[in-house]
């Protein structure tokens, strides 16, 4: 119980310190969002324009710090994030939680698959040292992990979609199909995902591989599992219960982590195949000095590293009782 | 037994891999068989918000043409021939500070209601009350705005000739019915337009936007096609094999090697780029050295256009000359005499130097009191063609002795830079341009568009004050003889020459690529009857309503 609290606690304090930096950095940075704005009018406009679409945006607000950080306060808590500058007139929230689902079910999709992958390969490997199946997929997977990534997409969509023609080569979806909870649209949007997917998977399934293997093979050589093996217990018994289950303890925060950063998107990804999820959107904030959704992703982004921390801390409390007892 | 399971697994994944490989490419590899469609691909660098304002700068584009329509149309590749529009006819009077315009009768919203001369007033108060929506700065030069039966007049400050444009091509006409019950109008997203063009927009999604014909509309027997299609592309590969494998019909970007990469896929496959603006070196007029008229003539007389075309923009660009008229779009009205002056040659900009009293010295020319003439040079880093560009220029100006160092920016740092003449040199073709020379002209060289280093300036960047040269402006706006107007032309084109104020070197164009297979009705060179690229506001609505299925 005292663990929880203590985890609970430190979750708390951390967000703040993060909601408050994520209120100052942006007021730190160099430039000005109306110029940023002005320059996309080229010089057409009007300075008495300039300075009603400045009140429209939000720019001249003629608030004390310590004001403005307790209305930000307030409304984080109440979810406004205010209007993008980027896409003007829309407010923040609404664009991030347009791309948000794009980004989860692909890049959050294809993390768990390539943690899981990962694992499996990694285990399977140091169970069976010297085989075939160590000596063939890890080295092949830490080579496609070295590659650079858009390197690899940019190939990836040159053979697969333009020489063979087997998937699309950009999109979340066929622009002629109508979206909705219909089969077509379903499976055009897999489709669509496959390329993304199958380039974040060889290049990132490599480290857990790798990881897991070599946990893996330290751990087997635990009086533990000798003492197993004495008892005669089944080996597929010993590979899960023993020797799996404590390999696995170290991976699990970077799992985690990872999950975590899976809601900043990848930029890369999404840029490479025009997918429409947030790391693209990050990219533009940050271009367009859009504060508003700068915040607003940074926030999302903080928020959900410390969930995952958190949760991590928990499956880790389940599986490893020294955590507990050591609190 | 265990080997064999693992082997079992890997096959396993593998089967499912493959068979997702398989599945996906009976379906994918579809054409377009639909031949009434035609699907633009246009990188926009953004996702699409689904806001239709047409008064909103940032997405104005995606309705106004299509959607919005203009009082009359301004053909900005024929020297701004006028094609009647909403308005059926117009009218000068007063001395050209009036304007009156005959509305057309017989047009509809797309919601069914009659459009009137009413919607025209109140699109123009609504400007005025809002000066955050009037993105031409129309107030600027209007005194008023009445209705009279069935006209609409325009009374302005003073003689506005060149503002015809602005007024009436450039600003959409909306509907009162709609607009006027809307609180605020600046942050007003308007997510489904209401328009008397040819298309409605029928549905948005962020990654897509589709048109479909107004089976209503006041020209009979337009539009030709049903739908368009207009995906967002947030970068500029995906959308340029779009084009390459004709599943996107109307391009409007920059494809490099063009010819290898596009026109040689498809016989279909055609590109045209139109010059409109020039891209100019800008010389900040209050440097103590720059201000010397014969460093910016030595720089002028030492850059080979032609060369920084070639190199710096696969000559899609084509050369400028100092006359800052832009050929062969504006030919009629250039000055031959004065762009034969200035043309490249650097044992000439040696000489200059020479005669005005700088000494070389190591290879750089130097002033009386030992200066070099050195200069920084301010560049968008993000645009690859201008950088090399000025890479070209770099290594030209370096053989007569005089250096500059580029420094590349990001955009927003240029644009500040800019405004405020914080520079020496500056690659820059952002300036707007209009239906004719005089427009760009006016933009650089009319000192009511400068300011004071540290101020903002609106498009005189390099600070360019010459009365005479304000009072030609002023001049033109008064007359709408053509002969006149050219006459004025020609002696802009002679202060370009002679004070070197900008520096012209490439002359950027409309980008647009099309695919003839089953769509024809294309604007061509042969036939310029709007600029053809999707972004041009209002002349692409013009394009996509003459397109017809072969």
């Amino acid at each position: 119980m005292r663990f929880v609290l203590r985890r609970l606690g430190f979750f708390v304090v951390t967000l703040w310190a993060a909601v408050t930096l994520n209120f100052l950095i942006p007021r730190l940075m160099p430039g000005n969002a109306a110029l940023a704005m002005m320059s996309r009018y080229k010089g057409r406009i009007q300075p008495q324009a300039m300075h009603a679409l400045e009140i429209a945006f939000g720019i001249h607000t003629h608030q004390s710090l310590p004001a403005a950080y307790f209305t930000y306060l307030g409304n984080i808590a109440r979810g406004h994030f205010g209007i993008s500058l980027t896409f003007f007139p829309d407010a923040v929230s609404h664009q991030v939680l347009q791309a948000l689902p794009w980004t989860l079910g692909l890049v959050g999709l294809t993390t768990v698959i390539a943690f899981l992958l990962g694992t499996l390969i990694g285990l399977v490997a140091a169970w069976r040292r010297g085989g075939f199946l160590d000596g063939a997929l890890p080295p092949i997977f830490v080579i496609t992990s070295a590659f650079p990534y858009f390197w690899l997409a940019l190939l990836a969509i040159w053979f697969f979609s333009i020489k063979l023609g087997w998937v699309p080569e950009s999109g979340g979806y066929d622009v002629t199909t109508t979206i909705g909870w219909s089969w077509t649209f379903i499976g055009d949007v897999l489709r669509h995902s496959i390329l993304p997917a199958f380039t974040i998977l060889i290049t990132s399934i490599g480290g857990w591989i790798l990881t897991m293997r070599n946990n893996t093979i330290s751990v087997l050589a635990e009086d533990y599992v000798r003492m197993a093996r004495a008892k005669g217990l089944k080996p597929w018994r010993i590979m899960w219960t023993y020797a799996g289950r404590n390999a696995i303890l170290p991976n699990l925060a970077g799992f985690a982590m990872s999950l975590g950063f899976v809601v900043s998107g990848a930029i890369l990804v999404e840029f490479v195949f025009n997918y429409p999820g947030v790391g693209w959107m990050f990219l533009q904030s940050v271009e367009n000095q859009d504060y508003a959704l700068m915040q607003a992703l940074f926030l999302l982004l903080t928020v959900a590293v410390l969930v995952a921390i958190l949760v991590a801390d928990g499956a880790t409390a389940l599986l490893d009782p020294r955590t507990r007892d050591s609190s | 037994m265990r080997r064999a399971l693992a082997f079992a697994v890997l096959v396993g994944v593998g089967a499912t891999v493959w068979a997702g490989f398989g599945t996906a490419g009976d379906k994918t590899v579809r054409s377009a068989s639909d031949t009434t469609s035609v699907t633009i691909s246009n990188e926009q660098g953004t996702t699409w918000t689904c806001g239709f304002s047409p008064f909103n700068g940032d997405v104005n584009s995606l309705s106004f043409g299509p959607v919005y329509e203009e009082l009359v149309f301004v053909n900005g590749l024929k020297s701004g021939a006028t094609t009647n529009w909403l308005a059926s006819s117009y009218k000068w009077g007063n001395g050209n500070k009036t304007l009156t315009f005959t509305i057309r009768s017989g047009v509809k919203w797309t919601d069914g209601k009659p459009f009137s001369a009413d919607d025209v007033v109140f699109t123009y108060q609504l400007l005025r009350k809002n000066p955050g929506l009037d993105l031409n700065a129309d107030w600027a030069v209007l005194k008023s705005v009445s209705k009279k039966g069935n006209k609409v007049v325009f009374n302005f400050k003073t003689s506005a000739v060149p503002y015809f444009y602005y007024i009436a091509a450039q600003t959409p006409i909306v509907a009162k019915h709609i607009w006027s019950s809307i609180k605020n109008p600046v942050t007003y997203k308007e997510t489904h337009p209401v328009g008397t063009g040819p298309f409605k927009m029928s549905s948005c999604s962020p990654q897509v936007i589709k048109y479909t014909k107004n089976s209503g509309y006041w020209q009979k027997g337009l539009p030709k096609i049903d739908t368009i299609y207009y995906p967002a592309f947030t970068s500029n590969d995906p959308a340029n094999q779009q084009l390459a494998s004709g599943k996107a019909q109307w391009g409007s970007q920059f494809i490099p090697n063009i010819k290898a990469y596009y026109s040689s896929k498809s016989s279909n496959n055609h590109y045209w780029f139109p010059p409109l603006v020039n891209v100019n070196i800008f010389i900040n007029l209050k440097d103590p050295i720059l201000s010397n008229v014969a460093v910016r003539r030595a720089i002028a007389y030492a850059i080979d256009r032609g060369k920084v075309s070639r190199i710096g923009e696969y000559s899609y660009e084509p050369a400028s000359n100092q006359t800052g008229i832009v050929t062969p779009t504006f030919s009629s009205w250039l000055d031959k005499g004065l762009a034969s002056k200035i043309t490249y040659n650097p044992a000439k900009a040696v000489s200059i130097l020479q005669k005005a009293g700088f000494k070389r010295s190591g290879g750089v020319f130097h002033t009386k009191s030992g200066k070099p003439l050195s200069f920084r040079i301010i560049n968008i880093g993000g645009y690859s063609d201008w950088v090399a560009s000025v890479q070209v220029i770099q290594q030209q100006l370096k053989a007569v002795g005089i250096k500059i160092k580029p420094e590349n920016l990001s955009s927003t740092t240029f644009d500040s830079n800019a405004y405020n003449g914080k520079f020496q040199l500056m690659y820059n073709g952002n300036e707007s341009g209009g239906p004719a020379p005089y427009y760009e002209l006016r933009q650089l060289l009319y000192s009511k568009n400068s300011a004071p280093i540290g101020k903002t300036a609106s498009s005189n960047w390099e600070r360019y004050y010459n009365s005479a040269v304000d009072k030609l402006i002023e001049q033109y706006g008064a007359t709408t003889d053509s002969a006149k107007q050219h006459a004025i032309v020609k002696k802009l084109e002679a202060a370009m020459v002679n004070d070197v104020p900008v520096i012209p070197v490439t002359e950027g164009v409309d980008w647009y690529q099309y695919n003839t297979k089953s769509i024809t009705g294309w604007v061509t060179q042969s036939d310029p009857y709007a600029k053809p690229a999707a972004y041009e506001i209002p002349d692409w609505g013009v394009l996509a309503m003459h397109l017809r299925p072969k």
